[in-house]
């Protein structure tokens, strides 16, 4: 049971983080290295949010609105710059900003590990189904659903997502029609870096924070969207599901390999399904 | 046209005089600092004909690097084997593991190649810190990597080491010059600019790129090999994510797609680092920066300058 819940609440965690990077994918055509580095961001923030006011809630509501500002900085100073360049020239960019969001980050904070306590609401255990389960990971769960839902509404439903669909599958048209895609490009990158802050957040009181955690979590969200296809959100669901459960049973019966579980999955994935499982056409990117 | 050759001579002279200075001033400091450029030259230039020529971004050179690395140490080491065959050894093992990523990563294009050969170097580099420790001494790595045994030279003088270095390092440019300009050479370059039309035009696409990954491994296995021998030590962190990121930073810093401009890149770099470093302990917070100004301003970077204009986006200068 416990693998279970551990297996999802690690699933909802992955999808919002990859949901970001593939949102931005979608509408910028980038490839934001600098995802996993604003996740940790988003954790050091809220440990600091924290410190000061005391209460996990505020952190959890302003650090990854403060990251988003942030995000947005990034794009309008930097990565606007790039678009008309070649595609890699992007990915460079992200890649540098890792390199300056670390640095900024051990200037800050320093080297030694950060640790948010666990919300008094949600500290005890609940019986679950005969078994203990932590009531934190049932929150992450609900919460991390509640969000996806929430973008889902967002990016299909609602007038913006309409806005952010068209300017990311013709920006010329988009343009022509009167929309200013250059702010629509601003705050799908601001909204990116909030999804990875808000996972950052969330994880805080998780996981001891420090300055590896950006890149490990990069890893695995990027090994989501190639098994689930790039600017694909759905794909990005089941994938995250696969690699979340994946990684919570190798928990339970195979501590050891855990790490190299992630990779086992990738490797099947690329040898049978080389343009990932949830795409349906060639990827070319 | 002509304005292009001073420049390309311009950085032949600035090379070669970085390579003779250091045997004429007193002083190891020096020797060992372009020690180290050179054969993280001769990486960045393996690496350069894969991003630069061929158009794909790498980023598990690192893991290349590494694998000729532990290869020399291990069979110097714990095998007994002579330092040369023990370097070709890692050439070849740096092909193989180039040769095994390309079979997964060549599945996919583009961007994509990037993620997968991060991920697959990632594994490597797990692999090397836990599950092959008994090989690799873990994340302690092995201390001792011996140096060259020939002629009876003692290479354990850095100096004598260094004019080792800097004999592989002009054979490996001597080599990448031919293949650049070579029949092969083009037909990457046909490649990167477009590999639609190159299929058309009979070139087997995929066995092009799986070929200028493995020549890359390489340089990428031998440059391993001669660092680890050069620091008597290997761990790791050769194949930690931040080595490929430092081959690519190098590389595009230069100037990607040139042969010369990587060489520079490294040295820049390098110098920056040693400079940087002494003042503050966030150099590579420092270095990013202007790495991230380069992409935006100086997208050939520092060969760019000596071409004397940054309009040709797709490394079509040599």
């Amino acid at each position: 049971m416990s693998t279970l819940i551990i297996g999802l609440s690690l699933s909802f965690l992955l999808f919002l983080l990859s949901a970001g990077l593939t949102l931005i994918f979608g509408m910028l055509g980038v490839i934001n290295f600098a995802h996993g580095a604003l996740y940790m961001l988003g954790a050091y923030v809220s440990f600091q949010i924290v410190q000061i006011t005391g209460s996990f809630w505020l952190g959890l509501l302003f650090a990854p609105l403060i990251v988003a500002a942030l995000g947005a900085l990034i794009e309008v100073v930097a990565l606007k710059r790039v678009y008309s360049h070649d595609h890699i020239f992007q990915l460079l960019l992200t890649f540098g900003l890792i390199l300056v969001i670390d640095d900024a980050t051990k200037l800050i904070w320093g080297l030694d590990y950060k640790q948010v306590p666990t919300p008094e609401l949600l500290a005890p255990p609940v019986a679950l189904f005969g078994s203990q389960v932590p009531s934190y990971r049932l929150f992450v769960i609900g919460f991390g659903a509640l969000v996806s839902l929430g973008l889902f509404l967002l990016l299909d439903r609602s007038k913006w997502g309409m806005i952010i669909r068209a300017a990311s599958s013709d920006a010329d048209m988009a343009r022509t029609l009167g929309i200013d895609v250059n702010k629509v490009r601003t705050g799908v990158f601001a909204l990116g870096s909030f999804l990875a802050a808000l996972g950052g957040a969330i994880t805080a009181p998780l996981v001891p924070i420090e300055l590896g955690m950006g890149f490990s979590v990069i890893i695995d969200c990027f090994v989501v969207v190639i098994i689930g296809g790039l600017g694909n959100i759905r794909g990005a669901i089941f994938a995250s599901l696969l690699l979340g459960m994946t990684r919570a049973a190798g928990y339970t019966y195979a501590t050891e390999w855990v790490e190299l579980l992630t990779f086992a999955l990738l490797i099947g994935t690329l040898m049978f399904r080389p343009e990932g499982l949830f795409s349906y056409k060639g990827r070319s990117a | 046209m002509r304005r292009r050759s001073v420049g390309q001579t311009l950085m032949a002279v600035i090379i070669g005089a970085m390579i003779t200075i250091p045997f004429f001033l007193p002083g190891e400091q020096w020797v060992n600092l372009v020690s180290l450029i050179l054969i993280w030259a001769l990486f960045a230039i393996g690496f350069d004909l894969v991003f630069g020529v061929t158009g794909m971004l790498s980023f598990g050179h690192a893991a290349l690097l590494g694998s000729g690395g532990y290869a020399l140490t291990v069979l110097t080491l714990s095998y007994q084997v002579g330092f040369l065959p023990a370097l070709l050894a890692a050439a070849l093992m740096g092909a193989l593991l180039a040769f095994c990523m390309g079979l997964f990563a060549l599945r996919v294009s583009g961007l994509f190649f990037a993620l997968l050969t991060l991920a697959l170097a990632q594994m490597m580099y797990i692999l090397a810190s836990n599950k092959l420790r008994a090989l690799t001494g873990g994340v302690d790595g092995i201390p001792g990597v011996p140096r060259p045994d020939l002629f009876g030279i003692n290479f354990y003088d850095n100096r004598n080491y260094y004019a080792f270095i800097v004999v592989v390092f002009l054979i490996g440019l001597a080599v990448m010059a031919l293949l650049r300009v070579s029949p092969f050479g083009r037909a990457l370059r046909a490649v990167q600019a477009n590999d639609t039309r190159a299929s058309q035009l009979g070139h087997n696409v995929h066995a092009l790129r799986q070929s200028a990954f493995v020549v890359s491994g390489v340089y990428a296995g031998i440059s391993g090999g001669l660092l680890a021998s050069l620091m008597f030590y290997i761990s790791p962190q050769m194949l930690h994510w931040a080595t490929s990121g430092d081959v690519m930073i190098m590389t595009v810093l230069g100037g990607k797609g040139t042969l010369l401009g990587p060489i520079l890149g490294v040295a820049v770099f390098e110098l920056l680092k040693e400079e940087l470093s002494q003042v503050t302990q966030y150099w590579y917070g420092i270095l990013g920066l202007i790495f991230i100004l380069a992409t935006i301003f100086l997208r050939n970077g520092i060969a760019g300058l000596f071409h004397g204009r940054d309009d040709q986006d797709q490394g079509g200068v040599s």
